[in-house]
């Protein structure tokens, strides 16, 4: 119940944060240093935010949370006078504050940390601290023993003297912070910091955060990674399609109710085609039962170039008509799954079969050729070239056929794509328009029926599917990966869109931190029980089952 | 200067049309201003120019060469541009090309070999070194992802010094020093060797290059615009991961590009040798590698964009070299008039694309 009280939905906020709950009155009474009013900003035909009310305290570490594209950073750039906001207040200590440039942000006393270092790679780290921060003559020695100083207060260790470039991520970071530091802000902002680095990287970072706000300092450090809030967050506010969408005093304890309202989407979306079971699930898959697993992965891990265990010993059955859906958390290990099956990533341990053929070591050509399809998560970078038009994009994995002696056979080839436009319902003006030039959903079902006419096919990877596309295209490419797994495909999908995965899919799989959480069928899955997961939370018995050998 | 060349490569055709004949008119306006300023008749200098550029059947004829060299470097700039590859070594490919020209030809038994072998034979030896050339550039590239524009114009310096070095030693490709006179430059191809005239009439030295060169214009407009491959390499181009994960052979593709490039430069090369100057010397590739360059920038992947452009070019050249042995124009001046056509197209579709992108 205490969560109830704590987390608010977003359209109760706007008589302000003070008024507050249960949860406010239990916080120490200060007066918030920086108080965010309704700020709204478009960019374009995106509403990156849109009413979105904040207050953050001095001496407390604030989390922002949200999924890519939550508007997030764009709220980050706010504060630090990157944008200017369309519409809304910001009050800064007590005073009306509109920063018109970062370094107009710089000198109110904010800094921030950017997902992208800013850092000369050639120059030493005590050059890098001095650099735009003094004018005339370098005191080095002055410099040296601010660092040392950041040594004692914070226990940011750097060695002044090493160049950038010999430096791991992590410690490149810690000068990006040190930096930040030096100029005594009243509030630093950290844009997704722990990104990059390794485990225990971002444990040292998580503690530096701590004790700049033990300091008196206000820290806003933006994560979608539920365990860094549980460490260091004394409050937390949820970010959704540009909105607040949840905010917690205590977020340690309402963990799972922020996930829900991360992942969660409009409740009023969800589209009733899409809820609508699927004639085939309950029944056994079409053919024969000796039929091959349409896919069969065996503990897939994947190692980054740093070391970090992205996906860690993934073993995974798709029968031949099954829909099997990977939920979580963004970041946990999902792309670097679909990379893989794609052909794009070799795993760094295990190995995988598509219908009884191994292929952990085949080029997307070989895959393609063994009936892979792959609806790819990035779909500008990896599943058609926008300069070209919509024929050329339709026909992109198969031009060969349109070869006729020597010669490119054009009519041939707008034909085909026009058949397919009309099946799939692409609606482009013709097959010779740009493929940039089609919103995304309409790209999205070319990108499907390519892959979903790809000759024998026997293996669908589709990752985020509908990521960006309005109901009726949701609907549309559900309906398609649908038909593809009556004909007996096997279908594995990955979305972070729960109610879509729930409704579609035959079985779900949590993956987090690279690790399966947890399986079950969907035909009534417990949500709570997959919120618990996806948060990092086993079941009770498999941690009875992990302890007693 | 990649800016507006690049707003220059995008305009839409009528209005790039309408641009280039402006530009190029405006260019000789402001030459002729020049001329005057620079205290000589303009009429004499125009005729000069006409006279040097088409005046006699001989002049025209090596107006035209000039442009089949350019042309050639252009094509190949072209193809590998539609891989999004900039190939600015085209005076190295050249520079190999008629080393390797060269070298052939003067071997005895090249030049005793039947049915036009003789000539055919150094030149797809200059279009296999050409190829080389640009293949380092590629495979570079594919594996270190050392940026071709780099490679490829260093690559240039080395062989614009190995020709001069190559020439400078009796056991390369100097003739023997009969006297202290003797001029560091090989010894003239064997007639066997030259490229065959088409008129048979010295008077009018067009060569069986031109035809050579006709088809390839044709190869490589259909080779880009009506071929697999053609799109493939512009998928290669415009998004390599999508192209990977379409199935297509991306390194390969890259790597072929800038050998074919290399390869219609090293063509380039013989021709100047075998077509033209029969003698190998210090200072071989003079610039046409560079012009060539220019000339497939302004032609916006068009074949048809790099005949025209080195027509232009090639004549300019001529009519240019004329100018200054007859009437006393410097021959910089067609430098001039040709940067203030490049300078113009570039500005006016940097102008266009402003003007289109208000309207919008």
């Amino acid at each position: 119940m205490r969560e109830r009280h704590a987390i608010g939905p977003g359209d109760g906020l706007h008589d302000g944060i003070s008024d507050g709950g249960p949860g406010l009155a239990a916080a120490p009474v200060a007066a918030p240093l920086l108080k965010l009013e309704g700020l709204s900003k478009r960019f374009g035909a995106l509403q990156a935010l849109q009413d979105v009310s904040l207050a953050l305290h001095p001496g407390e570490v604030h989390c922002l949370l949200g999924e890519n594209g939550a508007g997030k950073s764009t709220l980050c750039n706010l504060v630090f006078g990157v944008h200017a906001a369309d519409a809304g207040e910001m009050t800064l200590a007590g005073e009306a504050f509109r920063p018109r440039s970062p370094a107009d942000a710089l000198s109110h006393g904010i800094a921030m940390v950017h997902q992208h270092f800013s850092l000369v790679p050639d120059m030493t780290v005590l050059d890098n601290l001095l650099l735009g921060q003094v004018r005339g003559v370098l005191d080095r020695k002055a410099g040296a023993a601010r660092i040392a100083a950041m040594r004692e207060r914070y226990g940011l260790a750097l060695d002044p003297h090493a160049k950038v470039q010999d430096l791991s991520v992590g410690e490149r970071q810690r000068v990006e912070i040190v930096k930040c530091l030096v100029r005594e802000p009243r509030l630093l902002v950290l844009d997704e910091p722990t990104a990059v680095l390794l485990p225990q990287e971002i444990e040292a970072l998580l503690s530096v955060c701590t004790r700049v706000a033990q300091q008196g300092c206000g820290v806003v450090l933006v994560t979608h990674k539920l365990a860094e809030i549980q460490r260091v967050a004394r409050r937390a506010t949820v970010l959704r399609g540009g909105r607040v969408v949840a905010r917690s005093d205590a977020p340690a304890q309402d963990i799972d109710a922020l996930v829900r309202a991360m992942i969660q989407r409009d409740l009023q979306a969800p589209a009733a085609s899409v809820q609508a079971p699927r004639a085939s699930r309950m029944a056994p898959p079409p053919g024969s039962p000796t039929r091959e697993a349409a896919l069969l992965a065996d503990g897939l891990t994947v190692r980054d170039a740093d070391g970090v265990v992205r996906l860690d010993n993934f073993t995974l059955l798709v029968e031949p008509g099954e829909i099997v859906a990977i939920a979580g958390v963004e970041g946990n290990g999902q792309s670097e799954l679909g990379a893989v099956l794609s052909g794009m990533l070799r795993p760094t341990e295990g190995r995988y079969f598509v219908c009884g053929e191994e292929m952990t070591r085949a080029t997307p050509r070989q895959l393609s050729a063994a009936g892979c399809g792959v609806v790819p998560e990035d779909r500008h970078a990896l599943a058609c070239v926008t300069g070209m038009n919509v024929a050329e994009n339709i026909m992109l994995d198969r031009l060969d056929r349109f070869r006729r002696f020597g010669l490119l056979d054009r009519a041939a080839m707008r034909r085909e794509a026009l058949d397919l436009m009309q099946r799939y319902d692409v609606r482009a003006a013709s097959p010779d328009v740009l493929f940039g030039g089609l919103s995304g959903g309409n790209q999205q079902k070319a990108v499907l029926a390519r892959e979903l006419t790809l000759e024998g096919l026997r293996f669908l990877l589709a990752a985020q599917p509908t990521r960006g596309l309005d109901v009726g295209a949701v609907e549309a490419v559900y309906g398609h990966i649908r038909a593809a797994a009556d004909r007996g495909v096997g279908v594995l999908l990955i979305s972070s869109e729960l109610d879509e995965l729930l409704s579609v899919a035959d079985r779900v799989l949590v993956l987090y931190r690279g690790r399966v959480m947890g399986a079950c069928p969907t035909a009534g899955a417990d949500r709570a029980r997959i919120g618990a997961w996806m948060a990092g939370h086993r079941d009770k018995e498999d941690v009875a089952e992990e302890v007693a050998p | 200067m990649s800016g507006p060349v690049l707003a220059w490569s995008r305009l839409r055709p009528t209005p790039a049309l309408q641009v280039s004949a402006a530009a190029v008119l405006l260019a000789f306006g402001v030459g002729a201003l020049l001329i005057a300023a620079l205290g000589v008749p303009v009429g004499d200098a125009v005729a000069a120019f006409a006279d040097g550029a088409w005046g006699s059947s001989y002049a025209l004829a090596a107006s035209i060469n000039r442009a089949l060299v350019l042309m050639l470097v252009g094509l190949g700039f072209i193809l590998a541009e539609r891989a999004n590859l900039t190939n600015v070594g085209g005076e190295g490919q050249i520079a190999v090309g008629g080393i390797t020209a060269t070298a052939l030809a003067l071997w005895p038994p090249v030049a005793q070999l039947p049915w036009g072998l003789a000539f055919i034979v150094p030149m797809l030896g200059a279009c296999a070194a050409g190829a080389l050339w640009g293949g380092i550039a590629g495979v570079l590239r594919v594996k270190m992802g050392t940026n071709e524009v780099i490679a490829t114009l260093l690559l240039s310096f080395i062989a614009i010094w190995m020709v001069y070095g190559s020439v400078q030693s009796e056991h390369l490709l100097r003739r023997p020093m009969t006297s202290s006179a003797t001029l560091p430059e090989s010894l003239e191809i064997p007639v066997a060797t030259q490229l065959p005239l088409l008129t048979g009439d010295a008077g009018t030295p067009l060569h069986i290059g031109l035809l050579i060169g006709v088809v390839l214009a044709v190869a490589v407009a259909l080779l880009l615009n009506r071929t697999v491959t053609g799109l493939q390499l512009r998928a290669t181009g415009l998004n390599p991961r999508a192209a990977r994960r379409a199935g297509m052979p991306i390194d390969r593709l890259a790597i072929g590009a800038l050998c074919a490039a290399g390869a219609f430069g090293g063509l380039a090369g013989a021709f100047m040798l075998q077509g033209e100057q029969y003698t190998l010397k210090a200072g071989f590739s003079s610039g046409y590698g560079f012009d060539g360059l220019v000339v497939g920038l302004l032609a916006r992947g068009s074949a048809t964009g790099v005949v025209a452009g080195s027509l232009l070019f090639g004549f300019l050249r001529s009519g240019g070299i004329n100018m200054e042995m007859v009437a006393q124009v410097p021959t910089a001046l067609v430098v001039v008039i040709q940067g203030l056509i490049i300078v113009t197209l570039a500005g006016a579709a940097i102008g266009i694309q402003r003007m289109e992108a208000r309207r919008k």
